[in-house]
C-alpha cells in the first residue's frame, strides 16, 4: 500500500519534471526568435536572484518583494474578507427565503458579470483613495460566487435532514448551527475558493491603475516602464504560485470539511 | 422558607395541570390516536391530487398498529398526519387527546430513512434531538437520557461514529434509540425496516418488541409497512389500504396471538396462518404465472 503509493508521488515529480522541460525548451526557443527580447530562462533566473534579495526590506522608497507581496496579500484580505462577511449570510438568507432570492437575485445576475476593473473608478469615487480602491474592488468581486454557492447549497438541503429538524422541534438556532451550516460548509468553502481565485487575479489589474506597494504595481513600474521584461516574468511566476497555494489552501479546508452521507 | 414557599407554588402548579389533562382523557378514555374522516391533498402542476380520503381510525394506547398496502396507497401520508408533518387538508387528528397540529415531543418519528445527521456522531445525534424535544431536565439529564438509550440498542461503543461509519441496522437503531430517547406516548415508525437484510430485519422486530416490553407495552406504536409477515408478528391489529389516489381503508384485521410472540412458533400457529392467507388475498390478486391474463 504505501510502496504503490511512493511509486506514484515519484512519478508525479517526473510529470511535472517533464512539464517544466517542456515549458523551458518553448521558453529558450522563444528567446531564440526573439533574439532576448524575451529573456530566456537564465537570464529570468539572474533576475529572480536579484528580486529575492532581502525580499522584506521596507525603507521609504525601496521596498523588497516580500513586502510588495504582503501588500497585496493584505489588500486580498480586507477585500476577501469583508465581501465573505457579506456574502455568507446573504446567501444563506437566499437560500432559505424564496422571496429574498427573487428579489436578490436579478441583481447578483446583472452584477455578476461585470468586470471587476469597472468597480475601480466607482471606488475611487467614493473613497478618494486608490488603495481603498482596490479593496472596494476586491470586495465586489468576491461577493458573487459566495453568494450564489451559499443560496445553492441552502436550497439542496436534503428534506431529510429538515425533516429531522421539524419532527423533533430544533429552535432556528439549532437548525442554523446543526444542519443548514454543516451542510452547505462544503458549498460556501467552494464559493470562497472561487472568490479567492477571482480577487488574486484581480488585485493585479487593480494595482496596475491604482500604483502604490504591491505586485501589480511592481509588474507595471518596473517591469514595463523600467523595461525589463525579465521582472515581469519573475513577477507572474511569483503571482501564479502565491495563486496556486491560496487555491491549494481552500482546496485542503474543502476537503476537511466534506463528509461521507 | 424561600425554598418551601417555591415548592409549594410549584405543587400547586402541577396539580392543576394534571386537573386538566384529568378532564380530557373522560372524552377519549384509552384512545391515544383519533383519526377523524381526514382527507389529504396536494396542489400538484396538474392539478389537485388526493393521496387519502375521509379515513377514520382510532388507536387504543399500547395497542400496535400496522398501516399496510402497494407502494404510493398514502400510508406514509396518514401516518404524516398523526405526526405532524402533513397537515390533513379536511378532519381531524387527535394525538392524547390533543389536536395535531405540527410534531410535538409525545410523538417519536422514525424515518424510512433513517434521517440522521451525517455530521453528528452518533451520541451527537441523539443529543441534539433531545436537547430540542425535552426542555424541563438539566444538560446532565440529558446527557445520561442518551447513553441509557445508546445502551439500550446497544450502540453505546460506537456512540462516537459518525453515521456513515454504520451498517444500516446500526443506523436504524440509532434513529429507534433517538426516538425513544424523547420517551414519546406514541411512536411512529414509517418504513422502519425497509432497506435492510432479511436476517437484521427479524432481529431488529425483536429488539423493537423489547423496547416497547421495557416500557410497560405502555407506548402506542403506529408502524407503516408493506412486509406481511413483519405486520403480524408485531401488530394487534393490521389496517389494509387500498390502493390510492384516494385512498381509504380497506379492511381492518385483527391479530389475536398472544404475546410475547416466537417468531419461530408463531408461522406454525393456525391463527397466524388464516391471517397471512387473508392478508395476502386483500392485498395480492395474482398467485402464480397462471393468473397473469
Amino acid at each position: 500500500m504505501k510502496k504503490i503509493f511512493t511509486i506514484k508521488t515519484l512519478l508525479s515529480v517526473v510529470y511535472f519534471a517533464a512539464g517544466l522541460l517542456l515549458v523551458g525548451g518553448i521558453w529558450e526557443l522563444i528567446s531564440l526568435f526573439t533574439k532576448n527580447e524575451i529573456p530566456n530562462p537564465r537570464m529570468t533566473w539572474i533576475t529572480f536572484k536579484e528580486v529575492m534579495q532581502n525580499p522584506m526590506q521596507n525603507e521609504p522608497d525601496v521596498k523588497g518583494i516580500g513586502t510588495k507581496l504582503l501588500s497585496s496579500l493584505a489588500r486580498v484580505g480586507i477585500g476577501f474578507g469583508l465581501g465573505s462577511i457579506i456574502a455568507i449570510p446573504l446567501g444563506l438568507l437566499m437560500g432559505s427565503s424564496k422571496t429574498i432570492m427573487a428579489i436578490v437575485n436579478p441583481i447578483v445576475q446583472i452584477l455578476r458579470p461585470v468586470s471587476p476593473l469597472a468597480w475601480f473608478p466607482l471606488g475611487l469615487a467614493i473613497f478618494k483613495d486608490s488603495p481603498a480602491a482596490s479593496i472596494f474592488m476586491i470586495f465586489i468581486c468576491s461577493l458573487w460566487p459566495t453568494v450564489i454557492n451559499t443560496a445553492f447549497g441552502v436550497s439542496a438541503i436534503p428534506q431529510d435532514h429538515k425533516n429531522v429538524g421539524t419532527a423533533f422541534g430544533f429552535s432556528k438556532w439549532k437548525y442554523l448551527t446543526k444542519i443548514m451550516l454543516p451542510f452547505t460548509l462544503p458549498h460556501i468553502l467552494t464559493g470562497l475558493r472561487l472568490a479567492i481565485g477571482v480577487a488574486w487575479m484581480v488585485i493585479v489589474a487593480g494595482e496596475m491603475l491604482s500604483g502604490g506597494i504591491g505586485l501589480g504595481y511592481f509588474v507595471w513600474e518596473e517591469g514595463f516602464n523600467g523595461g525589463s521584461v525579465a521582472k515581469i516574468i519573475v513577477a507572474i511566476i511569483i503571482i501564479g504560485i502565491v495563486g496556486l497555494i491560496l487555491d491549494k489552501l481552500f482546496m485542503a479546508l474543502q476537503k476537511k470539511f466534506s463528509y461521507a452521507v | 422558607m424561600k425554598t418551601s414557599s417555591m415548592a409549594a407554588e410549584s405543587t400547586v402548579e402541577v396539580s392543576n395541570v394534571t386537573s386538566e389533562n384529568l378532564l380530557k382523557p373522560v372524552y377519549n378514555a384509552g384512545k391515544s390516536i383519533e383519526i377523524e374522516n381526514v382527507t389529504v391533498s396536494f396542489k400538484t402542476p396538474k392539478g389537485i391530487y388526493t393521496a387519502v380520503k375521509d379515513i377514520s381510525l382510532s388507536v387504543k394506547k399500547g395497542e400496535i398498529i400496522c398501516l399496510i398496502g402497494h407502494s404510493g396507497c398514502g400510508k406514509s401520508t396518514l401516518m404524516g398526519t398523526i405526526s405532524g408533518m402533513v397537515k390533513p387538508s379536511s378532519g381531524v387528528v387527535r394525538a392524547n387527546g390533543n389536536e395535531v397540529e405540527k410534531p410535538g415531543p409525545d410523538r417519536g418519528i422514525v424515518f424510512q430513512n433513517y434521517s440522521l445527521l451525517p455530521w453528528l456522531t452518533v451520541y451527537q445525534n441523539i443529543y441534539e434531538a433531545v436537547d430540542s424535544a425535552i426542555k424541563h431536565k438539566t444538560a446532565a439529564q440529558k446527557k445520561e437520557l442518551v447513553i441509557n438509550n445508546l445502551k439500550m440498542v446497544k450502540l453505546y461503543d460506537h456512540k462516537d461514529k459518525l453515521p456513515g461509519q454504520l451498517s444500516g441496522g446500526m443506523k436504524q437503531r440509532v434513529a429507534i434509540a433517538r426516538a425513544f430517547a424523547i420517551n414519546p406516548s406514541i411512536l411512529l415508525l414509517d418504513e422502519p425496516f425497509g432497506a435492510l437484510d432479511a436476517l437484521t430485519k427479524s432481529s431488529m422486530h425483536v429488539e423493537l418488541l423489547k423496547l416497547w416490553n421495557l416500557d410497560n407495552r405502555e407506548k402506542t406504536i403506529v408502524m407503516v409497512t408493506h412486509d406481511i409477515e413483519e405486520a403480524i408478528f408485531l401488530s394487534d391489529r393490521v389496517v389494509v389500504m387500498n390502493n390510492g389516489p384516494e385512498a381509504t381503508i380497506k379492511e381492518i384485521v385483527d391479530v389475536p396471538l398472544p404475546r410475547p410472540r416466537n417468531k419461530k412458533d408463531i408461522v406454525h400457529d393456525e391463527v397466524y396462518m388464516t391471517i397471512h392467507d387473508k392478508l395476502m388475498n386483500l392485498l395480492i390478486d395474482k398467485f402464480s404465472i397462471d393468473d397473469i391474463v
